[in-house]
């Protein structure tokens, strides 16, 4: 089965696994909040995942940023999110230089956007629930928009 | 022995006596004299088990307690009774008024600082170093960075450890929250000792400038002075430090070890501005003495960029020794602290001081830096 990046679909199947994969996530630890994920290109889209507990439990794509209270939200071009599954694919994990933090420390490929530094410092808090729950589509069969 | 009390039991006949008659079946039922009325307690959610909030209700509740804590300064938890005229031993708690200590969303600190918990014995894929070859001259670097990086983790155990008694035990939950940043710093301290023993390198030079700037936030004068210090300050910076780490780490072993510690960092930075902002919401008259001990207190911190660190840093950001290395890793690394500096105004700001952007000696250094990396990009 193929599924199509970006879709509220492909989205939905992660949260999926996140709760098959329940080991996994209740002993990386509670994770709460609201993140935007948006990739930009010719047709734009913009995704709310909500995380509560060891749960993804709501994805909705939005119109505009003010639909949902986010966060922060991760932006990068189709580009740059097509690439960094493929290194996840590669062995499970990304490549040094395609993890979520790496790819939107430095420069402007990934950036990371926010109103309140709270919200912010969220990313940082839950990163590794994060990584591990885009992780999870290693072994998907994607068809990129 | 330094503290003699004012009773000896051991000796004391009337104790002996009632000791004595209980032990007949006398019970005389005195400690549930004064009971406060039973509660209704509820799981919000029950995924979560039984949370701290759940718990705060009525008498037991912080928001039901005085601003300023007067009856109590021994250890008796927030709603236990007190015995009428009794002699509680008196522990001088500095730290009485809730605006000392407190943050908003302590409690949810705790919880997740409880769940987040990792291990760095297990946690961190030791067992992978094997299949990677790491040049020598990173290696030395990243184990430089480690060195520095143990330091900073030290005085981040001792402050919130020196503090911890002052605190009036009516704020048990700022206690609880400070003592899970004491086991998170001291398993960040283990994990880079152990890096940097893992490949047979070591440690290597301790730093003057960085332990001068760290005393300064041993030596706060307030634990609101020390926590905007420790908190916002220097773990705003260390965990850009902590992140940049992790984006010029040498294999994913390191970036793994990254990716745990910032967790940890990022929660300690939300308490601090959390404890800043209640400061700052319900305490304004601080405000000149907390600006004027930040004026120096961000001058210290420019110690924590010193020589070792920043050269380590720029090997590892450049990946090598070589001249053209050397010239992309300063370019890396001025990055990384343009947004140190903008991050922790960013944050000052939503604490409610906005004012730190306009008055700090840190945009000075950002320009003598950013003129450095121009120098050294036109040479
Ligand atoms: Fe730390
Ligand atoms: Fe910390």
């Amino acid at each position: 089965m193929t599924i199509k990046f970006p879709s509220v679909d492909f989205f939905q199947e992660l949260a999926r696994r996140m709760e098959a994969d329940a080991a996994e996530f209740e002993k990386l630890g509670f994770c709460d909040t609201t993140l935007g994920i948006q990739v930009n290109g010719d047709a734009p889209h913009l995704y709310a995942l909500t995380f509560e507990v060891f749960d993804c439990t709501d994805v909705r794509e939005l119109s505009s940023p003010d639909d949902a209270e986010l966060d922060f939200t991760l932006a990068a071009p189709l580009s740059l999110w097509r690439e960094m599954f493929e290194s996840i694919k590669k062995t499970g994990h990304p490549e040094p230089a395609f993890t979520l933090n790496s790819l939107s420390h430095v420069g402007d490929q990934m950036a990371v956007v926010y109103d309140d530094p709270e919200g912010h410092d969220k990313f940082y808090r839950f990163m590794a629930t994060i990584q591990a729950f885009v992780d999870q589509a290693s072994d998907l069969d994607i068809e990129w928009a | 022995m330094s503290y003699y009390g004012s009773t000896d039991y051991s000796y004391n006949s009337d104790f002996n006596l009632r000791i004595r008659d209980i032990k007949k079946g006398n019970l005389d039922f005195g400690w549930l004299d004064n009971a406060r009325d039973t509660v209704e307690i509820r799981r919000r959610d029950p995924r979560r088990g039984l949370m701290l909030e759940d718990v705060e209700v009525g008498d037991y509740a912080v928001e039901n307690a005085p601003e300023v804590v007067r009856e109590n300064r021994g250890l008796a938890p927030r709603g236990a009774i007190l015995a009428e005229g009794s002699d509680q031993p008196d522990l001088g708690p500095s730290l009485n008024k809730k605006s000392d200590v407190w943050g908003y969303r302590v409690q949810r600190y705790w919880e997740e600082a409880m769940s987040r918990q990792w291990n760095a014995s297990t946690d961190v894929p030791w067992q992978d170093m094997d299949k990677y070859e790491i040049p020598e001259d990173l290696e030395y670097a990243f184990c430089q960075l480690c060195t520095l990086l143990s330091e900073v983790e030290m005085i981040a155990t001792d402050l919130p450890s020196k503090w911890s008694h002052h605190m009036n035990s009516h704020f048990q939950e700022v206690k609880a929250f400070i003592a899970t940043q004491c086991i998170d710093e001291a398993r960040h301290a283990e994990v880079f000792r152990k890096r940097a023993l893992a490949n047979g390198v070591g440690l290597l030079r301790a730093s003057v400038r960085g332990e001068h700037a760290l005393k300064g936030i041993l030596e706060a004068d307030s634990y609101s002075e020390g926590s905007v210090f420790l908190h916002v300050l220097g773990e705003g910076f260390i965990l850009t430090l902590f992140r940049s780490s992790e984006f010029i780490s040498p294999t994913p072993v390191e970036q793994r070890m990254f990716q745990l510690v910032m967790q940890d960092e990022a929660r300690h930075v939300s308490y601090g501005l959390q404890h800043l902002k209640y400061l700052m919401d319900n305490c304004p008259e601080v405000r000149p003495q907390i600006n004027g001990f930040l004026d120096e207190a961000e001058r210290h911190l420019t110690g924590l960029f010193n020589p070792d660190q920043l050269e380590s840093m720029i090997v590892l950001g450049g990946k090598g020794t070589s001249p053209k290395c050397i010239k992309r890793g300063v370019e890396v690394v001025g990055a990384f602290q343009g947004k140190q500096i903008q991050e922790y105004f960013h944050r000052a700001e939503r604490a409610g001081l906005p004012e730190r952007k306009e008055r700090s000696p840190l945009l000075e250094l950002q320009e003598r830096m950013i003129a450095g990396i121009q120098a050294a990009n036109a040479g």
